[in-house]
């Protein structure tokens, strides 16, 4: 049987509290398996537990009750975070850094070096497309290459498994697309990615299985398109369909016994609007 | 990018080369400290300003020379090792990057070594600095004396100027002054470790300064005090229980203040200043184990 990527069994994780009677329950009883290459997006509002059970995955804090494992591997060992790549949650990195340097140093702590360092660490700046700014130093870096360059140095090591803390939080339409789709090709090379969110759409476009998390409970989790599907329903989206055609799909929906209920025309998202306006605006 | 998703290199419980990387980075964070530079220059130029304060006879020059420099540069290594450590772990914890380098296969041992080691480096290139400025400037002193006294006792007989010539020397630049350079090094070792230590618990920086000023003014009291209660007191085992526990928290600084015995041109005795080496190198060793167990358990 191949090991699921994460698995976290009856994992609790109480804060104590100081001068305070009732301790804080971060999460309560989870229980989550990630199968390897899957995109699990882990939702939920801020103080459900996300960045907390995350945390537990990689070892940063420990968990009251429960046991985490990567790959097999009780994630409580470092060793177990030779497999795993890690962006926080609006990362600052070394600011008196280049972003190659950047590179090098967490490079270092993979254990690589010489020309494997230099070679990967070209790959990973053509990949997040920040080549030609290799030499900057990252106090001039937006937020959104910041993030990037947060990515760039996750994978590093070729992790199987990608950890992201609300990757694209602050950080522009244009710059989050970017993110999400270098997500969307890790995804192809095969990398399991784990996200947390409370970007709903983008996680929507992105994950294959997603975790609902509610004051630290997990309430829904499964596969998207199971969960979100509505049972008793089909889209029809119709191209230079006349006023007559329409009427006459709904008089037999009618005759079936089934009902149109709605017909509007189809629209974009205000996404889509917003970077076509702005890459046009820049064309210019 | 490789499919390949085995792990590039096997795990090493202790690497050197994490150490080295983590020690690299926080020394170049260090430098780019403008306290750094400020407390540096100031030291240096109260160094250099020694030669002009007033003196009756070259003894005395030398002595205010020796004392001066040998003072700023105990003071100047003592206030970085403290200033420059209690922000290191702090820092990183604001930032998120220590998340960033934990959540590599990085022991949280390596982690708290490669950035003492970072601040161990720093302290001993200031302290370069610094010896290399007081060397220069009491070796130039030392010459000038000597011409101007060879100059005076042109007429002398020979005897009489190889004698004030070796009074000269000794009461200048001599091989003494160098175990109180390593001294004044070691101890500011042990604040850095301390300081570490404090950190780990602390939440923030000024805490963790405060809380070093206290125990670096407790430090250089605690002798006399100690002195004091043993006088007054029996000796049971509670008591000296109590007092070993007391210079475990607080240690004893006032024996790493060998600077007077050099001032006065007098030697170190070897088995004074191996007992003082030994003693800091035990109290940094100490307070960094301490710091990494502490460390170790902190929920990030």
């Amino acid at each position: 049987m191949i090991d699921a990527a994460v698995t976290v069994s009856g994992l609790t994780k109480v804060f104590p509290v100081p001068f305070h009677r009732e301790p804080v329950v971060a999460v309560r009883h989870l229980d989550l398996r990630i199968e390897p290459g899957d995109v699990y997006g882990l939702l939920g509002p801020n103080g459900s537990g996300k960045s907390t059970t995350l945390k537990i995955i990689l070892g940063l804090v420990s968990p009251t009750h429960g046991r985490t494992e990567i790959f097999g591997r009780d994630s409580s060992l470092v060793e177990s975070r030779e497999a795993v790549g890690f962006l926080p949650e609006n990362p600052y990195f070394y600011k008196y850094l280049t972003g190659e340097e950047t590179l090098r140093f967490f490079g270092k702590l993979c254990g690589l070096s010489g020309s494997r360092l230099r070679e990967r660490s070209d790959q990973l700046l053509e990949l997040v497309g920040l080549t030609n700014a290799r030499d900057r130093r990252l106090s001039t870096y937006s937020k959104g290459m910041l993030q990037r360059i947060g990515l760039a140095q996750a994978l590093i090591h070729e992790p199987k498994l990608l950890v992201l803390d609300e990757p694209t939080a602050g950080v522009d339409p244009a710059g989050s697309r970017d993110i999400r789709n270098l997500i969307v090709d890790l995804k192809q090379r095969g990398i399991t990615v784990l996200l947390s969110s409370h970007l709903l759409a983008q996680a929507q476009e992105i994950c294959d299985r997603v975790g609902i998390l509610a004051d630290g409970v997990l309430v829904r989790e499964g596969r998207l398109e199971e969960l979100i599907a509505i049972e008793n329903q089909t889209e029809l989206i119709l191209e230079n369909a006349s006023d007559a055609l329409v009427d006459r799909i709904n008089t037999l929906a009618t005759s079936s016994n089934a009902k149109l209920i709605a017909r509007r025309r189809s629209t974009t998202t205000l996404e889509r609007l917003f970077l076509d306006a702005t890459s046009e605006d820049s064309n210019k | 990018m490789s499919n390949e998703t085995a792990a590039i290199t096997r795990h090493r419980a202790f690497s050197i080369a994490r150490v080295f990387a983590i020690t690299a980075n926080t020394l170049t964070e260090l430098t780019r400290l403008k306290v750094f530079y400020v407390l540096l220059i100031f030291a240096v130029l109260l160094i250099g300003s020694s030669v002009f304060m007033a003196r009756l006879t070259f003894q005395q020059e030398f002595q205010i020379l020796k004392d001066v420099s040998l003072g700023a540069m105990s003071i100047f290594t003592s206030l970085l090792a403290i200033i420059a450590t209690a922000r290191l772990i702090p820092q990183d914890i604001e930032d998120r990057t220590v998340y960033t380098i934990l959540a590599k296969p990085v022991p949280r041992f390596e982690y708290i070594a490669g950035k003492l080691t970072g601040v161990l480096l720093l302290l001993a290139i200031s302290t370069l600095v610094m010896s290399a400025m007081f060397l220069a400037v009491l070796y130039l002193r030392e010459q000038t004396v000597l011409h101007e006294t060879l100059r005076q006792m042109s007429a002398a007989p020979r005897e009489q100027i190889d004698d004030a010539s070796r009074a000269i020397r000794s009461s200048a630049l001599n091989i003494d002054i160098f175990p109180g350079i390593i001294i004044i090094y070691l101890k500011a070792c042990l604040l850095a470790a301390l300081t570490l230590f404090v950190s780990t618990f602390a939440t923030t920086n000024i805490f963790t300064i405060v809380v070093m000023v206290a125990i670096y003014f407790i430090g250089h009291l605690q002798a006399t005090a100690r002195e004091y209660w043993l006088q007054e007191h029996s000796t049971g085992w509670i008591t000296r229980v109590f007092l070993a526990l007391i210079a475990l928290i607080f240690p004893d600084l006032q024996t790493f203040n060998l600077v007077d015995d050099i001032v006065v041109g007098a030697a170190i005795p070897l088995a004074l200043f191996a007992k003082t080496a030994v003693l800091g190198i035990f109290y940094t060793t100490i307070y960094t184990l301490l710091a990494a167990f502490v460390f170790y358990g902190k929920e990030l």
